[in-house]
């Protein structure tokens, strides 16, 4: 009898009172700042902290490495090539007693752990941008046997755009292209749009960065009457680097949208103008807005009304 | 004497009652510190009352004094976001298991992928796998879907894969930032790209400013009455890196 209870009591115990933490393996993983912008002279160190968060539960492996890039697409995502090299990468370390560049180390469960990252320039390096990403990925060296199917890895990057140059702002050459109406009601003939002036227009335009050196779009959306500034609308500051392409986006993120009013009938400008530190860029479209639906509608009803009055007046035949 | 002493006295009420403000800052980690960080002393978002002029500013910065005494300038993160908040990167499950797999009758997993962009103005998350399904003798394998016979897919263009008589391995992607044009419906698969041969899709992207992000992955093989008893194994690599 004895047994019998002892053998439910610590089923029981067992059961109820020492649950087994069964869960799938996951991954979660933070970095900050997700973008390290540097102007650094020749002969000049930095060092920039970087935080690495695990956010699951269970302890990960992980391995650190810089990878370079040189392109990137219209909307500032780079593109990697995790074989690719560089002689400038020299220029970069850890200075973590612990944690090395393409050695793995572990961060446990739910805590943080900070990556020293250090810049070194050397006099004799050229001036010029390097362009590259701190990836931090899962490390996994066995598989396990067992699993029919994917196993899965994860890499998280920051962004680094290092500008080496003896002056605080080198030479830029920013240049607007692409700047046309591109939703809404219009027409183009010649250099001119004609626009409804009672629907929205939506405008899209890109920097294009001839220069060496990265350069950051302030600036601002205009639509001018006369001279005088109708509407403004702010610029999305970001970074375009060299030799490279990105979409101009209005401070919310999306394309420049004008709503003309009633009132905007006749000649406009709309601008866009692009401030960097030691140059400016600027490109301007003429638009005529005039109430194009209204017209349109009111030639459709002229045209059927001048029909209706045309068959209706049209001279019975004689029947004898 | 008089003027020193009325000097002294104005000297001493000026600055203990009508102090200037000064902006200043001491940034430090656990491993160095820099005295005396520039501080913005005004920034954000302006308008006019009728809406019509919106402008962003930060003033404060000196960049160029800093550049020049320094020999550096650090910027961290995006002006135009205030807070320094970290990017993340999670998946929920990390081993994708198929299990037994019956000939002509498709297994299919799932997992939920999920980015917060934090201060970061933009994402993409990348995939690539190291090889096809295989076996440990690396030569017997599963080979990549290329989706049904009338509607074949790509890397970068899925297309839709309804037929059990279709063999393969292949994901569709359903959720937030997924683009929907092309994983048109649960039917919609692509094959994934493949380490060293092939550039790595974007499976998820999102251009300007997110607070979180969540896409399924759901991963579908399929194989025939002849593909050899074994154990087929692969790894797959997602790729979240924030736009700059």
């Amino acid at each position: 009898m004895i047994k019998k209870f002892l053998t439910i009591f610590f089923t029981l115990v067992g059961l109820f009172l020492l649950p087994q933490n069964v869960q799938a393996a996951n991954y979660g993983l933070s970095i900050s700042p997700p973008l390290l912008r540097v102007h650094i002279k020749p002969g000049k160190s930095i060092t920039q902290v970087f935080t690495i968060e695990n956010l699951s539960k269970t302890d990960q492996i992980l391995i650190a490495s810089i990878v370079p890039f040189t392109e990137a697409d219209r909307f500032g995502n780079p593109i990697l090539d995790p074989k690719a090299n560089a002689n400038w990468l020299s220029f970069f370390s850890l200075v973590n007693s612990q944690i090395k560049f393409d050695q793995p180390f572990t961060i446990a469960a739910e805590s943080s752990e900070q990556l020293i990252l250090s810049l070194s320039i050397p006099e004799t390096a050229p001036l010029k941008d390097l362009y590259a990403t701190l990836i931090v990925s899962t490390y996994d060296n066995s598989l396990n046997q067992e699993l029919m199917g994917t196993s899965l890895r994860a890499t998280i990057g920051s962004n680094l755009l290092i500008t080496i140059s003896s002056s605080a702002f080198p030479d830029t050459i920013l240049k607007i292209e692409d700047f046309f109406p591109i939703e809404g009601t219009y027409l183009k003939i010649g250099n001119l749009y004609f626009v409804d002036s009672i629907t929205p227009v939506k405008f899209t335009a890109t920097a294009y960065n001839e220069g060496s050196f990265t350069a950051e779009t302030k600036g601002v959306f205009r639509v001018s009457s006369n001279n005088k500034p109708v509407f403004m609308q702010g610029v999305l500051p970001i970074n375009v680097i060299a030799k490279s392409k990105r979409q101009l986006t209005n401070t919310d993120g999306h394309s420049f949208v004008f709503s003309p009013s009633i009132g905007n009938i006749g000649t406009h400008q709309i601008s866009l103008e692009i401030k960097t530190e030691n140059s400016n860029t600027q490109s301007t479209i003429n638009v005529f807005f005039l109430p194009l639906k209204l017209c349109l509608g009111l030639l459709l009803t002229i045209i059927i009304i001048i029909s209706i009055q045309k068959f209706t007046s049209k001279p019975q035949e004689k029947i004898d | 004497m008089i003027y020193l002493i009325t000097s002294t006295c104005c000297l001493y009420f000026f600055t203990t009652f009508c102090p200037l403000p000064t902006y200043a800052n001491n940034l430090n980690s656990p491993t160095f510190e820099i005295q005396m960080g520039t501080v913005n002393i005004t920034g954000g978002r302006k308008s006019n009352e009728s809406g019509s002029i919106i402008l962003t500013d930060t003033v404060g910065q000196t960049f160029q004094g800093q550049f020049n005494s320094a020999g550096f300038v650090i910027l961290a993160g995006f002006q135009y976001i205030n807070t320094l908040t970290p990017f993340s990167f999670k998946i929920s499950d990390l081993d994708i298991e198929f299990g037994s797999l019956v000939p002509g009758t498709p297994s299919i997993q799932s997992n939920v992928l999920t980015v917060t962009t934090g201060s970061a103005y933009g994402y993409t998350v990348k995939a690539i796998e190291d090889h096809p399904l295989r076996m440990s003798d690396g030569a017997t394998t599963i080979a990549d879907t290329s989706c049904d016979l009338a509607t074949p897919c790509l890397q970068t263009d899925a297309n839709l894969w309804t037929s059990n008589t279709r063999y393969g391995f292949g994901y569709n992607m359903s959720g937030n930032d997924v683009d929907t044009t092309d994983f048109v419906n649960s039917n919609y698969y692509r094959p994934f790209p493949v380490q060293n041969i092939d550039q790595p899709a974007i499976i998820m992207s999102k251009a300007g400013m997110a607070t979180t992000s969540a896409a399924t992955v759901n991963y579908k093989v399929n194989v025939d009455a002849i593909q050899p008893a074994g154990t087929y194994q692969n790894s797959i690599q997602f790729i979240a890196i924030p736009s700059f």
